[in-house]
């Protein structure tokens, strides 16, 4: 092949995809679309369910402040603190509940993996941006919020190329 | 003997012709590493690589976590290669733990770890693109990768790093209706790849760039120790999951990409024939994979080894042959951690293969060798 019709071939190659589809999304117009409700984990098998290892949330009523997801965090991160939550939140003996911080976090999910009373979980809410580091530390009643997390963009292929529609 | 110069004219020693060039350490077209290059003219003399700015002691980390907190700091030195990093220290922990492993986990492994051979690639060819002027080069892998991105998102939760083998088997199942969607991104995805032939491989300023240049012959190869696309460039048919299969690579049907010409082209272009590959396998391994079953053994919170024993285990990663040998001495942290990494095997061959090159040949000799600053530095 010589050297022009390679150039050329290589321009046509390019040209053509003009009328293809945009591939991108227009963030944060459009949002990704995840796989169930987050990462959670099932201590009765030890496996865990497929979702996106987002924010945690933590279940007051299960949560009887054993100390094993911040005890997994220990060597990985250190996000993880046992705190004292007030006395109207207080919901088992020790009164201490998981503390995250989520500037040091990794979002592994050892801390998921970890707890054997189905009171910690993943959620899908990524967007954790805050002006202040201690906007980042999330306290236990802060973890309790379930997120609402808008999810409409999926990667659809078509004869025209990939598009996130 | 003594000689008249014209007037107008004085000699120059040689030493002081030859120019000391540092290229690095925070030079885009280095990556976190220095390259002293001695340049007379336009001319290489001799390069001296020196690694060693990324250094963050991930070999003496691992002593003091154990087998299950190592996972996420020991797969940080390749980040979007993650799951392959991780590979031979599971292997090995399990091998210390005696554990056996489902056989649909093994399958789910082997999924996981080729689609991320193929992002580490994707990613490495937007550079080596970038790296020769070529901007579409930059745009198309980084853009196709997020195919690949999106599939090991659904399936670890994570898009990047994923902490998703363990010893034992991946941290959680496939989602439901996984094998229909990865299957038709991966078919989508090969042949985005092969319209990269036209624009990249088959492109006449590509090949005149990087034809003839930095060759490496076999013995050389050999010789220094080379892994990976490296070998496969220079004539050798090497690769691991041919020769020494690990997990259910027996089971399936892999093929060895060789050139014999050991230049900078073939360098290149080998790993884009290697991710071809990689899609038959995915292909050949969701057809194959048993559709129900688990994917972990339940163990223990914090496992303990038997005794004083060592082990060592090697994958094909991205870059090359990645063996991890680990020493443990019944307690739950091993003993010691040590990782033979590719890149560090393939920078041996930069004095050589740049010496008598042209100073703008540099960049596409050296990213060819398939180089990744912080898994050579751990």
């Amino acid at each position: 092949m010589g050297t022009a019709t390679g150039i050329i071939r290589a321009l046509n190659s390019g040209i053509k995809h003009i009328a293809t589809k945009r591939f991108t999304l227009r963030y944060p117009e459009e949002k990704l679309k995840f796989v169930g409700d987050g990462y959670q984990f099932d201590p009765s098998t030890g496996v865990g369910i497929a979702g996106l290892k987002g924010r945690h949330m933590l279940f007051h009523d299960h949560c009887t402040g054993c100390q094993l997801c911040s005890i997994a965090c220990e060597g990985v991160a250190e996000a993880i603190a046992m705190v004292k939550v007030p006395e109207e939140q207080k919901q088992n003996k020790k009164s201490i509940m998981p503390q995250i911080d989520y500037g040091k976090c990794v979002f592994c999910g050892l801390c998921v993996d970890a707890c054997p009373f189905y009171a910690l979980y993943m959620t899908n809410d990524y967007e954790l941006s805050s002006f202040s580091k201690e906007g980042l530390i999330y306290t236990p009643a802060q973890l309790q919020v379930k997120p609402y997390v808008a999810q409409d963009s999926e990667i659809q292929i078509s004869d025209r190329g990939a598009t996130h529609g | 003997m003594t000689f008249n110069l014209p007037p107008g004219l004085a000699l120059q020693k040689v030493d002081e012709r030859i120019m000391t060039l540092n290229v690095g350490p925070q030079h885009p077209g280095s990556g976190h590493m220095r390259i002293i290059v001695q340049i007379d003219g336009d001319y290489i003399v001799a390069c001296d690589p020196d690694p060693g700015y990324v250094h963050r002691g991930e070999e003496k980390m691992a002593e003091y976590r154990n087998y299950i907190t190592n996972i996420p700091h020991l797969e940080r030195p390749v980040i979007h290669d993650s799951c392959n990093v991780l590979y031979p220290y599971v292997l090995g922990a399990e091998e210390l733990l005696g554990i056996e492993v489902p056989e649909r986990a093994k399958y789910v492994r082997v999924i996981a770890s080729e689609l991320n051979r193929c992002i580490y690639i994707m990613y490495w060819l937007a550079i080596y693109g970038i790296f020769l002027g070529h901007s579409t080069m930059f745009m198309w892998p980084a853009g196709d990768r997020e195919l690949l991105i999106d599939l090991m998102e659904k399936m670890t939760g994570a898009r990047v790093t994923h902490a998703h083998f363990v010893p034992g088997g991946v941290r959680n199942d496939l989602p439901p209706n996984f094998e229909d969607v990865c299957l038709r991104q991966v078919n989508y995805f090969e042949k985005r790849i092969k319209e990269y032939a036209a624009v990249f491989y088959d492109n006449p300023i590509l090949i005149s760039r990087t034809r003839d240049t930095g060759i490496l012959s076999r013995q050389d190869a050999i010789r220094y120790g080379t892994t990976g696309s490296v070998l496969r460039a220079s004539g050798v048919d090497y690769d691991l999951r041919v020769k020494e299969p690990y997990d259910v690579y027996d089971e399936l049907d892999v093929h060895t990409n060789v050139m014999k010409e050991g230049d900078s082209y073939a360098r290149s272009r080998i790993p884009w024939l290697d991710m071809m590959e990689s899609c038959n396998i995915i292909r050949q391994a969701l057809q194959k994979m048993p559709k129900s079953g688990s994917v972990r053994v339940k163990l223990k919170p914090n496992p303990k080894t038997k005794g004083l024993e060592s082990v060592y285990k090697r994958v094909e990663s991205g870059r090359g042959s990645l063996g991890c040998y680990i020493v443990s001495d019944a307690k739950t942290e091993p003993y010691r951690v040590k990782l033979s990494v590719p890149s560090f095997r393939n920078l041996i061959a930069l004095p050589n293969l740049l010496k008598g090159e042209k100073l703008g040949n540099m960049p596409s000799v050296y990213w060819s060798l398939n180089y990744w600053p912080v898994e050579a530095d751990r």
